[in-house]
């Protein structure tokens, strides 16, 4: 998997450091695979609009090596496969929906001839059709969301990077932005997603990674990511059983109503399976079995804590002089 | 060509959708048909379809002077006092905002996010926004020309000079807007900033001028000294040289030491004005030629005839009021000063004048393109 050629992005050392000191990137690796969902999540000031809108062209990094569609970050041309819904993106508000799509689609290089029908098409998709014809000005956030994630896509673009899509939007909205997510990767497009929303994220993404203070601090799919942590949860009835103490795999916590559960830290389901007979043995009542795994709230969590305070980093990006 | 067609549709749309634009265009409109309700007859010449009546037969039709006149409202009124002035700076305000627009985070990032270079954006942008000063100025030469060719029956293509010369005399302002608001992101800003350089602009060209008067004047001294001192010394070669005309000779001689003391006081304080003038002139040099680009529409809509409504005005120009004809003539210092500057303007070429004012407008615009190009957004 070194070849350039599987992924949609590949950034090496990536670092970014605004005037006035802010260290917003220190040194960011990043893979997105083809044809993927990938959720890049972190808290506030992790830094994350600020990567985007470097591989955007938007910022200017002060180092990055790297590769977008298998062309150097900073290749403009590259931009014309690309869509990109900006964080707080502001349109002309003196155009109408349709005018929007078309003007983009202009600037994208997408010719006249195309851009009609294209546009058509995707206000359906987005369920704005009956707006078309009416004024930016009029249009609610959740709607301005709609029609910037069509205008994304009228270049039909090889790659979609969308900073924070659901941002103001209804759960219905939410709903269909997904769906249109899990389309687009049905298409076989790359979809790069960032989010706050880690609901979101678990529902569509394949693979994430997690930004913390302008650094990479965990990426992979989510099994990878949770695997560690799988278990299985048993509630029985009653007080902890005495031999529970004495393996050393076993845990054992006092749940409510004169209930316990055991906490089997392992995933495979044959270890579990010698606890499950003595507990029959003894009559103990097994009121369930669950497979568990680390939510990936619970990952974020982990992550985003300092592990010297033990509680969550401040938000906003490291100031120079400060630990790197 | 894709992308600056979209972008000039685009921009379009925006003036569009500006209520200033339409007022411009309305106020344009009235001035447009006031201008229209002068006519010549006969008699005379007549104000709002008829309403005001001057009967003078020098402004007869067919008169030259009505002629003259017809087309010197035209660049002093309507260009020199209405677009040049009022309309620019409706302009100004209305266009200050489109740059700050432009690159306001969230909007800005949606472009740059194309595949286009900055720079050519940048470029665009610029060009694209002079529509509004474009669309406007070429509205109303139509109007002006309909009216000139309807009302004295000369169908005067000249007028529409004034499209480029107005849009490129917008352009200079304009281009302080766009480093401003490029810089500061603040189209009030960049709005204040325009109008203090545009004042400023004004002011030095008064204080050139008053400066050139009184220097001038000062010269026309000198000159007339030099004179004086010619013909006393051709008076004193003259004189015999004997005894007998040693009184006079003493009185020429004095005269002399009195002329050349005043010459050389007079020449003393030309050089102290000149400490002033030369920086001033230098300041001139370099800024844009707002007054004298408008100006250049008077040159080109003069006709053969050497005369305008300027001339008239200083009183350089007398007129036989039965025959309708006129004269030029040279009478007190003022207006021989006044003489020498027109003459000296009509000499600047147009290269000069738009020239170093393009200069300076692509110094700012290289600026703000930098800064443009430059910015993390
Ligand atoms: N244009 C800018 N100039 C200076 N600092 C900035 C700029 N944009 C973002 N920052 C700073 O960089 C850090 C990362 O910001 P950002 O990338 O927007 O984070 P996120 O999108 O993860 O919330 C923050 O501390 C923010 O204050
Ligand atoms: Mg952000």
């Amino acid at each position: 998997m070194t070849n350039n050629g599987s992924y949609a992005i590949d950034l090496h050392r990536v670092e970014k450091t605004y005037r006035g000191k802010v260290r917003a990137l220190r040194g960011i690796e990043m893979q997105v695979h083809r044809g993927e969902i990938f959720g890049l999540l972190g808290p506030n000031g992790a830094g994350k609009s600020t990567l985007v809108k470097i591989m955007m062209t938007v910022v200017r990094a002060n180092r990055a090596t790297g590769t977008i569609l298998g062309r150097p970050i900073g290749h403009k041309p590259t931009l014309g496969r690309v869509g990109y819904l900006p964080e707080h993106h502001r349109m002309p508000p003196y155009l109408t929906g349709h005018q929007v799509l078309d003007f983009y689609a202009a600037l994208a290089g997408v010719p006249r001839s195309e851009r009609r029908p294209r546009a058509r098409r995707l206000l359906g998709l987005v369920g704005m059709e009956e707006w078309a014809d009416k004024k930016l000005g009029s249009y609610s956030k959740g709607m301005l969301q709609r029609l910037g994630l069509a205008q994304t896509l009228m270049n039909d673009p090889d790659l979609v990077v969308l900073d924070e899509p659901t941002d103001g939007v209804d759960p219905v909205g939410r709903r269909d932005i997904r769906d249109v997510l899990l389309e687009l990767r049905g298409e076989g497009k790359t979809v790069f997603l960032n989010s706050h929303l880690l609901s979101e994220l678990e529902m569509v993404c394949d693979r994430v990674a997690i930004l913390v203070q302008g650094v990479v601090a965990q990426q992979g799919t989510m099994h990878e990511l949770t695997a560690e942590s799988e278990r299985y949860e048993v509630a029985i009835a009653g007080a902890p059983p005495a031999w529970v103490a004495g393996d050393e795999k076993l845990r054992a916590d006092a749940g409510p109503n004169d209930t316990t559960t055991l906490i089997a830290p392992r995933s495979d389901a044959e270890a579990l399976q010698p606890v499950l007979d003595r507990l029959r043995r003894e009559s103990r009542t097994i009121l369930s079995v669950k497979p568990v795994r680390e939510t990936l709230e619970d990952l974020f969590m982990r992550a985003v804590t300092d592990p010297e305070t033990g509680r969550p980093h401040a938000p906003g990006a490291a100031r120079n002089g400060g630990s790197s | 060509m894709r992308v600056f067609g979209a972008m000039l549709v685009d921009a379009y749309r925006e003036l569009n959708s500006k209520r200033l634009f339409w007022v411009i265009l309305g106020l344009s409109a009235f001035v447009t048909i006031v201008y229209g309700s002068i006519g010549f007859d006969d008699d005379g010449m007549s104000m709002f379809f008829g309403l005001v009546n001057i009967d003078n037969p020098m402004l007869s039709r067919d008169s030259l002077i009505s002629s003259v006149l017809y087309r010197s409202i035209f660049t002093t009124f309507m260009i020199g006092l209405w677009l040049a002035w009022v309309a620019t700076i409706l302009a100004l305000i209305s266009t200050a905002t489109i740059f700050p627009d432009f690159i306001a985070g969230g909007s800005i990032d949606m472009v740059l996010s194309k595949p286009v270079r900055r720079p050519t954006l940048f470029a665009m942008k610029y060009v694209v926004s002079l529509l509004f000063v474009l669309l406007q100025v070429t509205i109303f030469c139509l109007g002006v020309f309909l009216c000139m060719g309807l009302r004295l029956g000369d169908w005067e293509w000249k007028v529409f000079a004034a499209i480029p010369i107005v849009t490129v005399f917008f352009s200079y302002l304009y281009s302080i807007s766009v480093l401003v608001g490029v810089w500061t992101r603040s189209a009030l800003t960049a709005l204040l900033v325009t109008m203090l350089v545009w004042f400023s602009l004004f002011s030095v060209n008064m204080a050139e001028g008053v400066l050139y008067q009184e220097r001038t004047k000062l010269v026309i001294r000198t000159e007339e000294s030099d004179r004086l001192l010619d013909s006393l010394d051709q008076r004193l070669e003259a004189l015999p040289n004997n005894d007998a005309a040693a009184p006079v000779r003493a009185r020429v001689e004095a005269e002399q030491e009195t002329a050349l003391a005043q010459r050389t006081s007079v020449q003393d304080t030309i050089d102290q004005l000149d400490d002033w003038y030369r920086p001033i002139k230098w300041m001139q040099a370099v800024m844009p030629k707002t007054g004298e680009t408008i100006g250049l529409l008077d040159r080109w809509l003069a006709r053969d005839t050497d005369v305008n409504l300027m001339d008239i005005m200083a009183g350089t120009v007398e007129i036989d009021a039965s025959t309708g004809d006129f004269e030029t003539r040279d009478t007190s210092a003022d207006r021989e000063s006044l003489r020498r500057r027109l003459e000296e303007d009509a000499e600047k070429s147009l290269w000069y004048i738009v020239g170093t004012s393009l200069v300076f407008e692509a110094v700012l615009l290289l600026a703000a393109g930098l800064i443009f190009v430059r910015r993390d957004y």
